[in-house]
């Protein structure tokens, strides 16, 4: 899985050193890519979120399936 | 405590989008106001979608056509095309303004009479005129614009009928020098049968011929192909004038100027491309006064789309998004094509109600029909929205309106802002009721 090369730098810039692609995240997508390379479960990231930031399950759940879509669409999760 | 949550947004970085102008991942068009009227408000008080009209925008952009072709040519008169917005107050003002009326329909022509307008202050243009809708055009002394040979026909069996001579003009078409050319309404000057036309008119002595008129397109960005109309309308009048002692009141050089809209394919900015009134008005009246003989004619203008377009807004919601196979991300919003029959050739001005934290990321605007057509705007770059964020498509003032269908869901409210920046009701929203109103259930099937 190539989401656990990122390096994510203080400005929040995603770097995968064996492609030299960057990526662009904001706090919450740094967040959720954390707990991805912790190998916790969609399931699992949704309920992190939603206790950690002031945002509903409901919604959390939509934004974190949204999330894992672009992922794949990016080639960096399967 | 719980940290202030911003919606997930990665984007790979591509170093050729950015530009001088900054980064398209950062940028935001944002339009919080219409003439100093919160958009939200807006939506909060008359729902969503909701057209919403400026009569400040309408009254400048009248006021700088006005000024642009009087200061050339004084002898301008403004008939307000319907068939571009025939909301009663939107007419109402342009002819407050001092527009006569412009028509293409016995509907569009009652409702100009039921909004005080005069027959003689009505042009009745179009290829179809019913003959009981011409005939009482006719009575009340409208200006009868003859579209083809039938209406020759059909105007001196209605001047036999009345037992008097009928003043009439006749539409032209031509190679202005721009494609397409508008070659299906009146008659052609390029190879003479318009001349014939007028050979005809003459010699049925019905009729007596007052004015030529033409419309050369829509959407025209070229100034110059109005200098070329223009300059063959004269060199027809110069010619009839001389052939059958006519004279000539007014040439009619129609419509069709551009607004600030971007067209599909087009990669100028319309600030680049799009004439302005100075220009249109120099092309048209810099032919008349280089090529008129005799008597200088009356000039009259059909705009519509240039005065009314950049007036018009509409505020829609989102409802929800969802995310591509391709990566982009969907925005379902509450306005579709439905309300927006412009969206199939323009790139319209899409701005958010305010800034919204976070990445841009490339987008697509869906409506809310059940049809794959249903493309507000395919590829624009926007921050992650909310459900209910209020965004502002612009211009929409021309045609949209009255080429909205009532398809899938029923049409919106539609605001006027006055110029004091009080807000007024224009059009109630469609409701089951209005939509079945003209319905007929036969009653075996009840």
């Amino acid at each position: 899985m190539l989401l656990n090369e990122m390096i994510i730098d203080e400005n929040n810039v995603g770097f995968i050193p064996s492609l030299g692609i960057s990526f662009e995240v904001n706090e919450t997508a740094k967040r959720i890519i954390e707990l991805i390379k912790e190998g916790k479960s969609k399931e699992e990231i949704v309920e992190i979120i939603s206790n950690e930031f002031d945002v509903g399950w409901r919604e959390a759940y939509v934004d974190v399936e949204d999330f894992f879509i672009k992922l794949k669409v990016y080639g960096l999760i399967q | 405590m719980s940290k202030k949550y911003e919606k997930p947004v990665i984007i790979k970085v591509d170093f050729t989008m950015a530009s001088k102008y900054g980064s398209p991942l950062k940028t935001q068009k944002i339009r919080s106001e219409i003439d100093e009227v919160n958009v939200r408000d807006l939506v909060k008080e008359y729902g969503s979608p909701l057209f919403v009209f400026s009569e400040r925008i309408i009254e400048n952009k009248y006021h700088e056509f006005k000024e642009a072709f009087t200061s050339r040519y004084p002898d301008t008169e403004f008939w307000w095309s319907y068939k571009t917005n025939y909301l009663d107050a939107i007419c109402k003002i342009y002819h407050k303004l001092g527009s006569k009326a412009e028509v293409v329909s016995e509907f569009e022509y009652e409702k100009a009479r039921s909004l005080g307008i005069e027959g003689k202050d009505i042009i009745f243009n179009g290829p179809y005129k019913p003959k009981e809708a011409l005939k009482k055009a006719v009575m009340e002394g409208a200006k009868i614009h003859i579209d083809h040979w039938y209406e020759i026909n059909d105007l001196e069996e209605i001047a036999e009928e009345l037992g008097k001579e009928i003043p009439v003009a006749i539409r032209c078409n031509m190679n202005t020098g721009v494609y397409p050319q508008w070659s299906r309404f009146g008659f052609n000057i390029d190879n003479g049968e318009a001349y014939d036309a007028v050979k005809r008119i003459y010699e049925g002595k019905k009729l007596f011929l007052t004015g030529l008129h033409s419309h050369i397109g829509t959407f025209m960005l070229s100034a110059a192909a109005y200098g070329a109309e223009t300059k063959k309308l004269i060199e027809l009048k110069n010619k009839i004038e001389e052939d059958f002692g006519y004279e000539i009141e007014y040439i009619d050089v129609g419509g069709g100027f551009a607004s600030k809209n971007r067209l599909k394919g087009v990669y100028q900015s319309p600030e680049v491309i799009v004439p302005s009134a100075d220009e249109y008005a120099e092309a048209i009246t810099n032919a008349i006064f280089e090529n008129n003989k005799g008597k200088l004619p009356k000039l009259y203008l059909e705009t519509g789309r240039a005065l009314i377009d950049e007036a018009g807004f509409l505020l829609t919601s989102v409802f929800a998004s969802k995310r591509l196979p391709d990566g982009k991300k969907s925005y379902i919003v509450d306005a579709g094509v439905n309300l927006l029959y412009t969206a199939f050739w323009y790139n319209f001005d899409i701005a958010l109600d305010k800034r919204y934290e976070g990445l841009n990321e490339p987008s697509q605007i869906n409506g809310p029909l059940c049809m794959n057509i249903d493309v507000i705007a395919e590829n624009i770059m926007l921050p992650s929205l909310n459900r209910g964020s209020v965004l502002s498509i612009w211009p929409v003032g021309a045609y949209n309106v009255t080429q909205s269908m009532q398809f899938i869901r029923y049409r919106p409210r539609i605001v006027l802002i006055d110029k004091n920046g009080n807000t007024h009701l224009i059009k109630e929203a469609d409701d089951l009721d209005y939509v079945r109103e003209k319905e007929i259930l036969p009653d075996y099937l009840k």
